[in-house]
C-alpha cells in the first residue's frame, strides 16, 4: 500500500477531530492486512471509486461514539442516544471525502458514497478475498477509535 | 430572514442551524437531499441556502443547478459546506451556481466567518 494513501488517511483524521468533534487524536502503530479486529460496537463506512477503489471504515466503542457525538452536537455525553448513528456516519464521510480530496493532489480521481453505520454488539468487516487492508489505531482520551483503509483496486 | 438548509446528516444540519442561531437567524427550514430542499422551496423565497454535496437521491449539484433554473431563485445566495474540495470539485461547484465554499471539516469560527460574508455580500 502506498505511503502516501496512509499519511493522508492519518491527516484527515486528525483535522475531523480536532476541527469538528474538538479532540487531538494520538496514533499507534498501523496494523497491516487486518492483524488486529478492533473492539467495536459502532461502525461507519464509505467506499470509493476511481483510480483506486475501496472502503474507508471507522469504528468505536458505544462509549466512543457517545463523547464523539455529544462534542460535534455540544451535548452530554449522557444526553446522547439517537444521534449516534447519523453522527458515527457523518464523521466517517469527512473522513473519507477529505482523504479523497487529499489523494486529488496526488493525482488520484474518486467518487465516494454515502455513508452507512451498523451499531451492534463486537463485530469486524469479514476479509476481502482481494483487498489489502491497513488499520489505523488512534487513542482518544480514554477511548480507543480505529480507522481501517480496505484497497480492492490499486492505482 | 428566512435560510434552507440542506443536507442528508441530520448531525450536519444541527451544526449549520447552531451557527445560524448564534448569528441571530432562527427562521431555519430543513431537508434531507436535493429533491426534498425544492419542495421545500414550492413554499416560498429564502433569503440564503446553505446545501452539501454528497446526499443521496439529489446531490447538492443537481440541486443547485434546478434552482438558479427556477423562477426567482436565479441570485439566491448558494453557500456549499462539503469536503469535495478538489479543484475541479470547486470548478464544478462554481459553475453550477455556488457563490461560496466551506470545506469540511471546518471550525466553528470559520462557518460562522463564511455564514456572515454571504450575509454582508447581500
Ligand atoms: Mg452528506
Amino acid at each position: 500500500m502506498s505511503e502516501a494513501l496512509v499519511t493522508k488517511l492519518v491527516e484527515a483524521t486528525h483535522e475531523v477531530f480536532e476541527t469538528m468533534v474538538f479532540q487531538t487524536l494520538d496514533q499507534g502503530e498501523p496494523l497491516p492486512d487486518a492483524q488486529g479486529a478492533p473492539k467495536s460496537n459502532v461502525v461507519g463506512t464509505v467506499g470509493f471509486a476511481g483510480s483506486a477503489s475501496g472502503l474507508v471504515a471507522f469504528y468505536s466503542t458505544l462509549d466512543a461514539a457517545k463523547a464523539i457525538t455529544g462534542a460535534m452536537l455540544g451535548m452530554e455525553p449522557g444526553e446522547v442516544n439517537g444521534e449516534i448513528p447519523d453522527a458515527i456516519g457523518e464523521i466517517t464521510n469527512m473522513i473519507a471525502g477529505s482523504f479523497r480530496t487529499k489523494m486529488a493532489t496526488e493525482g488520484d480521481a474518486w467518487a465516494i458514497s454515502v455513508p452507512t453505520v451498523t451499531m451492534g454488539s463486537d463485530f469486524y468487516i469479514k476479509p476481502f478475498s482481494n483487498g489489502r487492508r491497513i488499520l489505523l489505531p488512534f487513542r482518544m482520551n480514554d477511548n480507543d477509535v480505529y480507522v481501517e483503509l480496505i484497497l480492492t483496486k490499486q492505482r | 430572514m428566512r435560510f434552507l438548509v440542506v443536507d442528508d446528516s441530520s448531525t450536519m444540519r444541527r451544526i449549520v442551524i447552531n451557527t445560524l442561531n448564534k448569528l441571530g437567524q432562527h427562521e431555519c427550514l430543513e431537508a434531507g437531499n436535493g429533491r426534498e430542499g425544492l419542495e421545500k422551496l414550492q413554499q416560498g423565497p429564502v433569503d440564503m441556502i446553505i446545501t452539501d454535496w454528497n446526499m443521496p437521491e439529489m446531490t447538492g449539484i443537481e440541486f443547485i443547478r434546478a434552482v438558479r433554473g427556477m423562477d426567482g431563485f436565479a441570485s439566491v445566495p448558494v453557500l456549499m459546506v462539503t469536503t469535495n474540495a478538489a479543484k475541479d470539485d470547486i470548478v464544478e461547484a462554481l459553475r453550477a451556481g455556488v457563490n461560496n465554499y466551506v470545506v469540511k471539516p471546518f471550525t466553528p469560527d470559520t462557518i460562522k466567518e463564511k455564514i456572515d460574508a454571504v450575509l454582508t455580500a447581500k
